[in-house]
């Protein structure tokens, strides 16, 4: 079966780093890992059918969060990120019910926003964050007296936390959980007579996948070992809304793909960024226009699952 | 600070009344009407910078041409995506990041700048008024008005004016749903177009320009109610006036923020808007 | 009598300068088949909304069992008890039928996260019963959007049973069906409160089928009611006969 091909190609590329060696792949490979959790956060609010403009700043708060609960309050690297990705979640959890009581167009314009203020945050509030100039010093990854100083310790930790978070998302996607959601995207007016607190449900997913980005976000923060704003804008939006498009939104698979075939680009083209938007644009209007359930629509239908 | 605030809020209803248009008639969140106001400018850039056509001539066609571009691109592109919200701003916002790094290819990345084809001040109850300025804002009303009349007057103008309002009655109006397509997002890009280039001897000219009033338009029409003709009017001056008042008053974070604030308290409020249908 | 099921007392409801609801009020008694009936635009549909909590009422009252539930959510509305089903079809279309019921019963059941996590002990509905009841049985792993017209709103019914719940509203049940389609409609009606129980709120535009069931009838006319009582007493309502003038209405 198709699928399972898949499987293997995404297996073999996984361990493919090692049989190279060099450490530009491996750094590649890292910042996919890294990705993967962030843009399944971001897919899960699609197959709710919001657009949250708002991950990337879920994923700078992850970052700046568990990087600092580490810097100032000595709290162990593993701690930190799980903490860090506490407050994302919160905020979610505190902003969901206004904001997604409003669907579509006006939610992405209110977490475009959110985002936008988040990013100020960061640059304003120097003391804290640094500000433009960044936030240095972030102590290496450590877990029981091991200190992770490479990158090929970086790539098997963001690995591990991509093959849990995608397990869990696909474990959502298949329980009643996604049957709930996908009922509500499908129709909320049938859904909701059932007796399904639809703002309760949303608003959950909006936890979880602020969650996920924070998860990402620390991992990112201890990779990489210093932070600035810069990462966190709209650009960073276009490449998750690239990644969930070019994969297809259907599966918790597609995003995955979108990642893997997106991360590269920008290091393949570091020199030509005026290309970089080109391909990106091109790839957004070719998907939507010739296949929008994404590249995944070409391995399996979607009925069949993945 | 008046005519400065009246000046922005006037290039905000045109840019506003077009997204709002497209969003009415198309259901399709036009993330690419930045860059339409981008190329207008920067056809006043070639025609009357590079080839010294005269600056009116250079507007219109500048205009012209963009609306042309924006009705290739609704054709091609958005015909497809008509009504499905989610896939229509993924489209639009590749659009979007196309024209930009065409222009960022032909242009590169500096901004760039076109001589004032009008200069001197004008004094109005001791306030000192650039005629450049002036200028613009009387050809912005001029575009207002003759949108207006459109409207207001012709076959087309009225069965999209009835479209937006309820897109079932479309095929009551007689008027073949592509048709309307088609010209609802090729004057919406003309006026972004138009905007652009009566702009253009204002500000700085680059591909990243048209980010900003995209995103102004969008605030304005979400205050005055998606969809909403009069809603994007009213709500374009309005934040022109409280832009430039609030800009002089406080930092420009701060003023973001509490731009940010209205906008939520307005959605919170008044969920379509102050001028948008009231159906919960 | 015994105490209303539903209660509905002066709601009105207006869009704008339309009333589409004037100061209707009637009572639903537990295991009673209720109609509405009224020329198209007469407000029922509106009522139907207002019931199930999806629109507000702007004035007025509803009651469930006793309970003031105007102005409620409609997810709290179908929590209490009072299944719907649409006027247009409104089923799962890509899903089987079982998928479709299945739906059903977690969407009432784990009606939010918390929900979810406290694990209700509420027994699972009977699933297969419900299809056998619906005569669904053999239809099961078909996908509801392949189905014909009348089946896609049969399942409709089965989605709103999975609530469990002990008052039906239908809008139109029989709208769009064939003559012996319509005869199983009723008969399916019937059963749903002598088999299983459940109080029965119809709109109906088909008159023999609601002037057969109905055990009471309520009359719309442009927002306004111009009758309550039994299908007889309707029947020989001379406001009821001119405001259905000019229709191609036959009162069997
Ligand atoms: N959301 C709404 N906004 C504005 N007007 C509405 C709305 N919903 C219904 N109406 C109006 O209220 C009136 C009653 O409509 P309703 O759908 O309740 O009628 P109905 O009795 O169900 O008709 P039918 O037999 O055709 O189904 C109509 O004039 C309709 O146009
Ligand atoms: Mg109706």
């Amino acid at each position: 079966m198709k699928l399972r091909v898949v499987y293997g190609l995404i297996l073999l590329l996984a361990i493919l780093p090692w049989f190279i060696g060099s450490r530009y792949i491996f750094h590649i490979a890292t910042m996919i890992v890294i990705m993967i959790p962030l843009v399944l956060g971001m897919h899960l609010m699609v197959r709710i059918g919001q657009l949250s403009l708002a991950h990337p700043a879920f994923w700078g708060v992850g970052a700046y969060a568990s990087a600092l609960l580490t810097m100032r309050l000595g709290m162990p690297p593993l701690l930190s990120i799980l903490v860090g990705a506490l407050i994302p979640s919160l905020m979610a959890l505190v902003l969901g019910p206004i904001f997604l009581r409003i669907k579509g167009v006006f939610f992405v314009l209110l977490t475009f926003a959110f985002g936008e203020i988040v990013d100020l945050v960061f640059q304003e509030w120097t003391d804290l964050f640094g500000g433009n100039s960044g936030l240095y010093g972030i102590p290496k990854f450590s877990i029981l007296g091991l200190r992770l100083t490479q990158i090929p310790h970086y790539y098997v930790l963001g690995l591990i936390a991509a093959v849990l978070i995608y397990l869990l998302m696909r474990a959502i996607e298949r329980s009643d959980i996604g049957a709930i959601l996908e009922s509500l995207n499908e129709d909320e007016m049938l859904s909701r007579s059932m007796g399904a607190n639809a703002l309760a449900w949303r608003v959950a997913a909006f936890v979880v996948s602020a969650f996920v980005a924070g998860i990402s976000g620390g991992i990112y923060a201890f990779y990489i070992g210093f932070l600035s704003p810069d990462p966190f804008g709209f650009q960073t939006i276009v490449d998750l809304i690239v990644m969930v498009t070019v994969g297809g939104a259907g599966t918790v698979l597609g995003p995955v793909l979108g990642a893997i075939v997106t991360v590269p680009l920008p290091e393949l083209l570091r020199d030509a960024r005026e290309y970089q938007l080109m391909i990106y644009g091109v790839c957004l209007i070719g998907f939507m226009k010739f296949a929008k359930q994404g590249l995944i629509s070409f391995i399996v239908d979607k009925r069949s699952g993945a | 600070m008046i005519v400065n605030g009246l000046l922005g809020g006037l290039i905000y209803v045109i840019m506003a009344l077009g997204f709002t248009l497209i969003f009415g008639i198309m259901r399709i969140v036009n993330f690419a009407h930045g860059e339409f106001y981008m190329l207008g400018a920067v056809g006043v850039l070639i025609l009357f910078g590079g080839f010294g056509v005269n600056y009116f001539v250079a507007v219109v066609a500048a205009g012209l041409l963009t609306g042309a571009l924006g009705m290739i691109a609704e054709r091609v592109l958005f015909r497809s995506v008509v009504g499905e919200e989610m896939p229509g701003m993924i489209m639009s916002l590749g659009l979007s990041i196309i024209l930009q790094s065409i222009v960022l290819l032909a242009l590169g990345p500096e901004e760039q700048t076109v001589a004032r084809p009008f200069s001197g001040i004008w004094r109005i109850a001791g306030a000192v008024v650039p005629w450049d300025r002036t200028v613009v804002s009387i050809s912005a009303i001029v575009v207002l008005v003759i949108f207006y009349i459109f409207l207001k007057f012709s076959r087309l103008g009225l069965a999209m004016q009835a479209v937006a309002q309820d897109p079932t009655t479309a095929s009551l109006m007689g008027v073949e749903s592509g048709t309307i397509y088609a010209s609802a997002y090729g004057i919406a890009c003309l006026l972004a177009g138009l905007g652009g280039a009566l702009m253009a001897p204002i500000y700085t000219i680059g591909p990243y320009m048209g980010q900003n009033p995209m995103l102004k338009a969008f605030v304005v029409v979400v205050i005055g109610g998606l969809g909403s003709i009069p809603g994007a009017m009213l709500g374009g001056l309005l934040l022109g006036l409280t832009e430039s008042v609030l800009s002089t008053l406080m930092d420009s974070t701060t003023a973001l923020i509490a731009s940010f604030g209205v906008v939520l308290l307005v959605v919170l409020i008044r969920p379509n808007g102050l001028l948008g249908r009231t159906v919960r | 009598m015994t105490a209303p099921l539903l209660l509905v007392e002066g709601l009105t409801r207006r869009f704008g300068g339309l009333i589409a609801a004037s100061d209707v009020s009637f009572a639903v008694a537990p295991g009673e088949i209720f109609g509405i009936i009224g020329p198209n635009g007469a407000g029922k549909t509106t009522l139907f909304n207002v019931i199930a909590g999806h629109y507000r009422p702007t004035s007025g009252r509803v009651a469930f069992e006793g309970t003031d539930i105007s102005g409620h959510a409609s997810d709290e509305v179908g929590r209490r008890g009072i299944a719907r089903t649409f006027q247009a079809v409104h089923v799962f279309k890509n899903e089987t039928v079982r998928a479709n019921l299945h739906r059903a019963a977690i969407l009432a059941r784990r009606h939010n996260p918390l929900a979810w996590l406290s694990r209700h002990p509420h027994a699972t509905p009977d699933l297969e019963g419900t299809a056998a009841f619906l005569g669904l049985d053999k239809l099961l792993d078909n996908v509801a959007g392949s189905l014909a017209y009348g089946l896609q709103k049969t399942v409709g019914v089965g989605l709103a049973m999975m609530v469990g719940p002990k008052l039906m509203l239908m809008d139109e049940p029989a709208a769009g069906l064939n003559p012996s389609e319509k005869i199983a409609a009723a008969a399916l009606i019937r059963r749903l409160r002598d088999e299983r129980g459940i109080s029965v709120l119809l709109v109906e535009h088909d008159m023999p089928l609601v002037m057969g069931i109905c055990d009471r009838i309520l009359v719309l006319n442009q927002g306004i009611p111009i009758a309550l009582g039994t299908p007889a007493e309707v029947k020989s309502n001379q406001a009821v006969i001119d405001a259905y003038l000019g229709e191609d209405y036959e009162f069997a």
